[in-house]
């Protein structure tokens, strides 16, 4: 027995060498099989909400020039797996997108320059994209600004401000957490006469919907510390200054809820797309790119509305909703030439054709920081609001969560703001998980 | 006698009653694909009626935004194209593995006994990494994939069977001027064809429901397998679409139970082969 | 004669298997084993940086509640899978009307895939769960029931068959003796069906021992590690650490090594226990 095994792995020594050899002429020929002189886009998509229409659009590109793309869709919280695994592969994505400088930095090496391509030329703010340390090259440049805030339901408000002790008469004079608190906890006692079911959707912890709290929430009392202490790029550690009022409107979302927290671990963003489509809430946290969704769940335009989420911070009288990017599109450098000149032209085809345009602003709701979409108008309510927000002289909120030190660090944040949600966890684990997580994951990113 | 009968017949009540407990989550799900999504994930036990009540359209939806139908045919591909290569392929092998039985066909075998123990995990990088240089990402390169991940098991059975055929037949063949693969596929198949059935049931299986392997070997932008398609239902879109899901899943057991119904009594002697392994 | 001409058709014989063997299993677990001690993000980066990633691995709390909670679950199901499955042949296999029936019923959850059989349990799971307002994610113990549930359902069928077959060998002129003997029914089960059953238990208890250390789709279907991956399973975990994180990618490696061996470990004493004449070439 033990004489076969030696044999065994001296046979497998030599075969291994042979594969080797194998191998290399196999990836030899793949790569020369698949070029062609058009060449080719292949996009890795982060927005899952937006996949059909990116197929769509992809597919009337090919039929009109010829130039195959490909869209892939990577599933909620698993873009970063999902670009590494397709990364690895022979015929890797042409175009793929990173959500900020944090998430640059792990994909430097695979960024090209497009300081001279269309998309870049047709930034409103070229300040607005990404560029390498030495301001030369532009690595990544951003195609969706997006808002978020508290959607709220126009029917649902009205009828509640027409009770005769309403604590308000009007959306506007919301204007603080304590108002909001007021209202929300108004609504929910009276929400048998109202006909809903709670104030607030439930804040589901599924990976469909749990991004709505560990990253969109949380950034608001990020602003709110890094504004104080006048911390504009990534820092090593945070103090959690804000954390106070963190706590105060994630018990506000739990306790004037449709939905018992116990049950929350396994509701999804289509249950609380649901329920607020279905009338049963009259408040729902999410963004412009919910329209989509709700529209397709039969609501109409005038319906909704969008407020910002606050938090009681000082000076929140002021605050709008908070808009900002994490989509910044980057072309591989290590595709072929022909492919990196396909993608840019694909880019260049996306923000200034009317169907790109189209596809682009009403189909997949972003609002887009291109010149050539001036002409255009959006029929998504949503982002009128954030229009509307804009010029009201209200400051907006900026996504700093494009700060955030790891992925990881957003889902210990998840998981322990579900565990506190659900009674099965202390807040003190959320009080770590953002303070002392940050100053660790930043270390272990930092060497990676 | 009338006591023996009649504690028959209470037995009998006692195992329909679990029988009916026992498909229940089968038609529950049967149930609820008829059901407006919204619907599904407050009350799963309510019957669709009215409002809730979609007719088709979850299966419409589920086909359309899994690509159902492509990927039902491709894991039928797949499975059979898989099967068939791990049939031929192996049983030649462990032909000559016990008829040979020098220290090469020794080495092979221990090797093969090996790969038996080996989990999936082990490889899982690694695996689906050369199988992308080599260009085995499609459905034809799985196959491949899969007679080399999954040769232990069927040689392990086949060595087993061929070990109990008595050489002579095969001599006498040989002798009578037969060819080396005429003999195999004239004389030793057909004496084999029982054991080759059970491999055939035991492999269709593993590979129909298999996931991970497919999942970061194939192309996913070109070919899905079922069960990666209803996985993908899940976050692929943002949201879960539990009425989408719930077709889907009713269109992936269809097929199930329709192959065991025809093939139960293979499927059973396939089990009893496998219960073997070690 | 003979051997020696079959011999010189190794070509046509063994190429094929063994060429898709070393592409398949051979390079990608001798890859995988020196890949455990590099740090990675693709092969071609490889460092070697010796049993580093062992001692992260063995320094992860998670991966610890991973293998102990494996191990509960593979104890617990083992347990009731092969006394039900037990109990369930033995029944059928007595006359009882509509046997057939019930035997097709009990296998035909096997035949599922992970990830099907997954989502038909969350639904049927948080339907229940919901009446008591949770759901099954609400706990790692949640979790853990539903996956013993889910996987009772699912693996009690296979083994009936298994001791169906086993009991149908049973010699009858033994237990006829017995009876003729005076010992009853009970007795003739305890003294003599279970002994001359142990070959088929033996190897009903390493089938599921075996399974339930490697479940992984059940797992990432029904719970996915949720909540805050306390109903996370070995295979799961080393899924999660490998693909999950940036720069993990050594440390899922080694967790996977170490897997290996315990399921490797498994199979030993199996192969230790029955005495196939079959194991060893």
């Amino acid at each position: 027995m033990n004489h076969t095994i030696t044999k065994g792995i001296g046979l497998l020594a030599a075969l291994t060498l042979s594969v080797g050899a194998l191998g290399a002429c196999g990836s030899a020929q793949s790569a020369d099989g698949g070029k062609t002189a058009a060449g080719k886009v292949f996009f890795l998509n982060f927005k899952p909400e937006a996949a059909d229409q990116w197929k769509a659009i992809a597919e009337e590109y090919t039929k009109e020039t010829g130039v195959k793309v490909d869209v892939q869709t990577a599933a909620s919280n698993t873009y970063e797996q999902t670009l590494k695994s397709e990364m690895a592969k022979s015929q890797a994505p042409t175009l793929f997108q990173v959500n900020g400088p944090v998430g640059l930095a792990s994909w430097k090496s695979y960024t090209a320059d497009m300081s001279k391509s269309e998309v870049y030329r047709q930034l409103t703010n070229q300040d607005l994209a990404l560029k390498s340390d030495d301001g030369q090259q532009v690595l990544g440049v951003p195609y969706a600004m997006e808002t978020y805030g508290l959607i709220y339901n126009k029917d649902i408000m009205g009828k509640y401000m027409k009770l005769p002790d309403a604590k308000v008469k009007s959306v506007k004079e919301i204007n603080s957490f304590d108002k909001l608190k007021a209202v929300a906890d108004d609504i929910q006692q009276h929400k048998d006469e109202l006909g809903v079911k709670g104030a607030f959707t439930s804040a589901g912890f599924d990976s469909s919907s749990d991004w709505r709290f560990k990253t969109h929430l949380a950034n608001i009392p990020l602003y709110y510390e890094l504004k104080e202490d006048k911390i504009a790029t990534q820092p090593e550690s945070v103090k959690g200054t804000y954390l106070p009022q963190f706590k105060q409107i994630f018990d506000l979302y739990l306790k004037d809820s449709t939905t018992d927290p116990k049950q929350l671990s396994s509701k999804t963003g289509d249950d609380a797309n649901s329920e607020f489509a279905l009338g049963e809430a009259a408040l729902y946290q999410n963004g412009t790119w919910a329209w989509t969704d709700l529209e397709k769940a039969g609501m109409s335009k005038d319906q909704i509305g969008m407020m910002p989420i606050y938090i009681g911070a000082p000076g929140e009288k002021d605050q709008g909703l908070a808009t900002g990017s994490e989509n910044y599109w980057c072309i591989n450098k290590k595709a072929s030439k022909d492919d990196q000149r396909a993608t840019e032209k694909f880019l260049a085809w996306m923000i200034t054709s009317e169907k790109g345009k189209k596809a682009m602003s009403s189909d997949m709701g972003f609002t887009t920081p291109f010149k050539s979409f001036d002409d255009v108008k959006s029929d998504n309510p949503l982002v009128e609001e954030a229009v509307k927000d804009s010029k009201s002289g209200k400051t907006q909120v900026s996504w700093n969560f494009t700060m955030m030190p790891s992925e990881q660090w957003k889902n210990d944040l998840g998981n322990a703001l579900l565990e506190y949600a659900q009674g099965t966890g202390s807040w003190d684990k959320v009080k770590s998980a953002f303070v002392d997580n940050w100053a660790k994951e930043y270390q272990v990113n930092r060497q990676a | 006698m009338s006591e023996k009968t009649k504690k028959s017949g209470l037995w009998s009540v006692f195992f329909t009653l679990v029988s009916i407990l026992w498909v229940f989550p089968l038609v529950l799900v049967l149930v609820n694909s008829f059901k407006n999504k919204a619907y599904i994930s407050r009350n799963a036990f309510s019957i669709p009626v009215g409002r809730a009540f979609v007719g088709l359209e979850n299966y419409r939806r589920g086909i359309e935004r899994t690509d159902l139908i492509a990927s039902f045919g491709w894991t039928v591909l797949i499975t059979v194209g898989s099967v068939l290569l791990i049939l031929i392929c192996t049983s030649m092998c462990a032909w000559w593995i016990v008829r040979v039985d020098n220290w090469a066909a020794r080495t092979l075998y221990v090797l093969f006994l090996f790969n038996m123990v080996v989990p999936f995990q082990m490889v899982m990088f690694t695996l689906s990494k050369l199988a992308d240089m080599l260009g085995l990402n499609t459905p034809w390169g799985l196959c491949l994939v899969y007679l080399g991940f999954g040769a232990g098991l069927a040689v392990f059975i086949f060595t087993g069977v061929i070990k109990g055929i008595p050489r002579e037949l095969e001599e006498s063949a040989m002798i009578d001027g037969a060819s080396i693969p005429r003999t195999f596929f004239g004389i030793v198949v057909p004496i084999m064809r029982p054991s080759i059935v059970s491999v055939a049931i035991l492999e269709a299986m593993w590979i129909w429901n298999d996931f991970l392997l497919p999942y970061l070997t194939l192309d996913m932008r070109r070919f899905k397998t079922m069960s990666i398609a209803i996985q993908y239902l899940k976050g692929g879109y943002g949201s879960v679409d539990m009425g989408a899901m719930m077709g889907c899943l009713v269109l992936a057991i269809i097929p199930i139970v329709i192959f065991y119904l025809i093939c139960q009594k293979y499927i059973i002697k396939g089990v009893l082969a496998g219960a073997v392994k070690g | 004669m003979v051997v020696r001409s079959i011999r010189r058709w190794w070509v046509l014989f063994t190429v094929p298997t063994v060429v898709a063997f070393i592409v398949g299993f051979i390079v990608p677990f001798l890859m995988g084993v020196w890949l455990s001690l590099c740090r990675f993000t693709t092969v071609t980066d490889a460092r070697f940086i010796g049993l580093a990633n062992y001692r992260a691995a063995l320094a992860d709390g998670e991966f610890w509640h991973a293998l102990v909670y494996t191990v509960a679950f593979t104890i617990v199901t083992t347990v009731v899978v092969n006394v039900a499955g037990f109990a369930v042949a033995y029944m059928l296999t007595k006359a009882i009307r509509g046997a057939n029936v019930f035997r097709s019923v009990f296998f035909m959850p096997n035949l599922i895939g992970g990830i099907v059989l997954g989502y038909i349990w969350l639904l049927l799971l948080n339907g229940v769960l919901s009446r008591w307002g949770r759901s099954i994610t609400y706990s790692g113990m949640y979790g853990f029931w539903g996956m013993v549930l889910l996987y009772c359902w699912q693996q009690i069928g296979y083994m009936m068959i298994i001791y169906i077959a086993g009991l149908q060998a049973l010699p009858g002129d033994v237990l006829e003796a017995a009876s003729v003997d005076g010992a009853n029914s009970r007795q003739r089960l305890m003294l003599i069906t279970l002994p001359l059953m142990m070959p088929s238990i033996t190897v009903c208890t390493f089938l599921t021992v075996t399974n339930g250390f490697k479940m992984f789709d059940q797992n990432l279907a029904l719970t996915n590690g949720a909540p805050s991956n306390t109903s996370e399973l070995l295979a799961l975990n080393i899924y999660r650490t490998f693909y999950g994180r940036t720069g993990f990618e050594g440390v899922g490696q080694a967790k996977a090594v170490v897997f290996f061996v315990i399921v490797a470990l498994i199979a030993l004493i199996q192969n230790r226990l029955t005495t196939s004449k079959e194991v060893t070439a």
